[in-house]
């Protein structure tokens, strides 16, 4: 990186450093939610409702993705292009994953006729655990846009700066996922 | 005559459109008022100057777009308060038909407006003009993302003042008051336009706070320590940390209060939701708000005072010390607006005790301000009246707020319009008087011409003795029991002379914005060139070009005090210059920024009126406008010029 580069990156970090610091207060005050309307008085109950097996199996997806992007990440500082490439495509794979899990959880719910409007536990439920879904969703989205620039060769510094700003968000949104595993999911199980 | 009688049907999206006869007026006065502007826009060929500014990031043109925009919401809800002060003129008046829902429409529209699309943008604007111009930075941290901030406060505004032209204005005021705002009791798209408008100009501002953070942290010139610092920017330092944290929590109030309207939630009505949660959530972000609006003006002033007395600012650690205090407590204080609402002598004694202790910095900045003219040279210019005129008008308003921070005397107090001449004492004081202060002072920065003396103290005058004409009669009003957000008061109620003071007070302001219009008009028209030093300034904005051009900063100033550019004139020397300064961030000329906030317009419509399909198609265009922004940011086109000049 000439130095350029790296006072616009560090900048760019700076400022990514801050939204993320944005995000947290966002997922703060839902987490607040969340606790102050949980349990609810009346039907439907989350000791009835969550599934250890779903939780598990999800969070097995989405944290073993952090670390295939942590390998990812390392492999691109060497320069060494193949693993660097497969780790991603891991990464992203796992993501899809843990998805795919998502959306079956959601869909077995409103199947069982358990939507926002059901009660307001629920309601909590959805604003969060949506919210975070949603987050994911966009880091899918982003991670092909990442594919795209990697085949397109960039310049190496700006793809560099364009997977780090990336890992950051995906980390994050890992430690959001474990955040509700302990606040929303754990009590209840 | 009877005005609501009168009405026209318009269908759109899906419903029909009554509108009374006041809202056909301005449909046909905006008509009018854009046709006039087209054309006067075709005569004089300023389609390219509109282009230039459309695609701009320069931090001096987007700060400029924040104060036009941000003036033209602040005229429309000037118009709603002269309105109020008609109707409250007489007991038992009926002006037009300003009365029952209507009434609540105008104080609704009248308080969002002002705060978060006239006071707040106005403020970021001089803001965007003078901070990078005073740490000596080249343009703020991230130009992109500074236009994508102004427009999309732009998109809110716009779509907020339409609520009125498509008869559907909010009337649950600018808190938005659960259960009242919920789906149960305003349903229909009144109220979303509400929660969709201050959520978009929202998202702005707190992209607006982000990048001041890292543009004040990372951009300063060589030298130019923290502690070097004028007091504008720390002050705008301060403020942009407040944001940050309470915008993101109104954005997530917000987002709740959107579920319970659109989606089937209840968390704040029905038998399981909480009211009150929506009060502490939105009180959270309220009362920081106050100081988000307070704070830069305080900076502001003190420049302002310091260049006009020609002394360096009266202690300033303390009053750095004392910024930041200010915004720590500013958090600790929320529960003081809703001290009636039942939480307990214990919660309430708290939040009386943190309220008060907000008194002790804010007098330390008063006593400094007043240290620092003592034995001044004062110039009374303009803006240094503006200054003068804040310090015992704001003072006034303190000493109110400690009355009101008395728990056991708010329960009298609360909600009468003893509450309304307490905010506007301290908002208008702070806020509206700094925010012309600034104008004054850095118009020169803006234009390079320098705004009529003569005019600027009418302006002064008029708006200052109309200022407390207005509000010194609603202490005594709210005293006697008077409650705000009430159309109307019985004639033997002894308020009749009160209340047409009032009337009066707001009429002289609503003059003196006439002869600042025409200030502006008269100025911008003779355009005198007035150099680039008009005020023989002490900070660094005046070693620059009036107007300051694109590339500022080059040599790079070396800086080794505070007021460095004093320092060097009354040295009879040149600013150092710094061999080596760090990359200046990349300016670009883009239309995308503002693209994406037509696309999050059309998002906003589609949820206003539940047309899911508008939204969708809003929201693929965002994406995609992403995905475009992604391939062609300006990082990589300086790649490719560099690869080019190799």
């Amino acid at each position: 990186m000439n130095n350029t580069d790296a006072a616009l990156f560090k900048d760019k970090k700076m400022g990514f450093l801050i939204y993320l610091g944005i995000e947290a207060i966002m997922f703060m005050v839902l987490f607040m939610t969340y606790t102050i309307f949980t349990p609810p008085t009346k039907d439907p109950f989350p000791a009835d409702i969550f599934e250890i097996k779903t939780v598990v199996l999800a969070s097995v997806f989405l944290l073993s993705s952090s670390v295939t992007l942590f390998l990812s990440d390392k492999y691109l500082k060497k320069e060494r292009k193949t693993p660097f490439i497969i780790w991603l495509v891991l990464t992203f794979l796992l993501a899809a994953a843990f998805l795919g899990v998502e959306i079956n959880e959601f869909a077995s719910y409103v199947q069982q006729g358990y939507t926002t409007s059901s009660n307001v536990f629920m309601g909590a439920f959805y604003v969060l655990v949506g919210l975070h879904a949603a987050h994911v969703v966009f880091g899918i989205g982003w991670m092909i846009i990442l594919f795209i620039h990697h085949i397109r060769k960039i310049p190496a510094p700006l793809f560099l700066s364009k997977q780090t700003i990336f890992s950051y968000y995906w980390h994050f949104v890992d430690l959001i996922w474990v955040l509700i595993i302990i606040i929303v999911y754990v009590p209840y199980l | 005559m009877n005005w609501s009688e009168i009405t026209v049907h318009i269908p759109f999206f899906g419903e029909s459109i009554f509108l009374t006869i006041d809202v056909f007026i301005a449909w046909i006065l905006l008509i009018v008022l854009v046709i006039g502007a087209i054309v006067y826009a075709f005569r004089k060929r300023k389609f390219p100057v509109i282009r230039d500014y459309l695609y701009t990031t320069n931090h001096r043109k987007v700060g400029t777009l924040y104060m036009i925009f941000g003036f033209i919401f602040f005229l429309r809800a000037g118009l709603d308060a002269l309105f109020i002060r008609l109707q409250l003129a007489l007991p038992n008046n009926n002006f037009m038909d300003f009365q029952l829902e209507k009434y609540n429409e105008t104080f609704t529209s009248h308080g969002t407006m002002m705060i978060f699309f006239a006071a707040m943008p106005m403020l970021i604007g001089l803001m965007n003009i003078a901070v990078p111009l005073q740490i000596g930075a080249k343009d703020l941290a991230f130009p992109f993302l500074n236009a994508v901030s102004l427009w999309l406060f732009v998109a809110g505004g716009v779509m907020f003042g339409s609520a009125y032209f498509l008869n559907s204005s909010p009337a649950i005021g600018w808190t938005g008051y659960a259960p009242y705002s919920t789906a149960v009791y305003t349903p229909g798209a009144a109220t979303n336009f509400y929660v969709f408008g201050v959520q978009i100009s929202g998202l702005g501002t707190i992209f607006a706070a982000l990048n001041m953070i890292v543009t004040i942290v990372r951009h300063r010139a060589p030298g130019m320590k923290l502690i070097r610092m004028p007091l504008f920017p720390w002050a705008s330092l301060v403020t942009s940390f407040l944001i940050v944290i309470a915008f993101t929590v109104l954005a997530i109030a917000l987002y709740l209060l959107m579920f319970d309207r659109l989606f089937g939630t209840s968390f704040f009505g029905g038998e399981e939701g909480d009211p009150v949660y929506w009060q502490h959530l939105f009180w959270f972000f309220g009362h920081p708000e106050v100081y988000v609006l307070a704070l830069p003006a305080f900076g502001l002033f003190s420049d302002i005072i310091s260049s006009f007395s020609k002394k360096p600012i009266f202690g300033y650690p303390a009053m750095v010390i004392s910024l930041a205090l200010i915004g720590f407590l500013g958090f600790m204080v929320w529960a003081h607006h809703m001290f009636t609402v039942g939480l307990g002598p214990m919660v309430n004694t708290f939040f009386a005790v943190t309220t008060m202790t907000i008194a002790i910095p804010t007098g330390i900045k008063v006593f400094n301000w007043i240290f620092t003219m003592h034995g001044g040279s004062l110039k009374t210019t303009t803006p240094m009246l503006f200054a003068i005129g804040f310090i015992p008008s704001f003072v006034m308003g303190g000493v109110t707020g400690v009355m009101l921070a008395v728990s056991a005397a708010d329960f009298q107090l609360h909600d009468t319009h003893f509450v309304v001449a307490h905010f506007h004492y301290v908002i208008l004081a702070s806020t509206i008087l700094g925010i012309f202060a600034g104008l004054y002072y850095w118009y020169p920065k803006i234009t390079g011409y320098q705004l009529n003396e003569t005019l600027g103290k009418w302006h002064f005058w008029l708006f200052l003795i109309g200022y407390h004409m207005t509000f010194l009669p609603m202490h005594l009003t709210g005293m006697q029991g008077l409650p705000r957000r009430v159309y109307t008061y019985g004639s033997d109620e002894g308020m009749t002379a009160l209340n047409f003071t009032s009337t009066i007070g707001a009429s002289l302001m609503g003059v003196s914005i006439v002869i600042l219009v025409w200030n502006i008009w008269q100025t911008n028209r003779q355009g005198i060139l007035v150099g680039d030093d008009p005020w023989d300034g002490r900070t660094l904005e005046w070693s620059v070009a009036s107007p300051s051009p694109e590339d500022t900063f080059t040599p790079m100033p070396f800086i080794e005090c505070t007021d460095p550019f004093w320092d060097a004139k009354t040295k009879g020397q040149k600013l150092k210059t710094a061999p080596n300064p760090r990359p200046a961030p990349i300016d670009e000329h883009t239309v995308l920024p503002f693209l994406m906030a037509l696309a999050v317009l059309v998002i906003g419509f589609g949820l206003i009126y539940q047309s899911y399909l508008t939204a969708g198609i809003g929201g693929v265009a965002i994406f995609a406008l992403f995905i475009i922004r992604s391939f062609r940011d300006e990082h990589t086109s300086f790649h490719k010029e560099g690869a080019r000049h190799e």
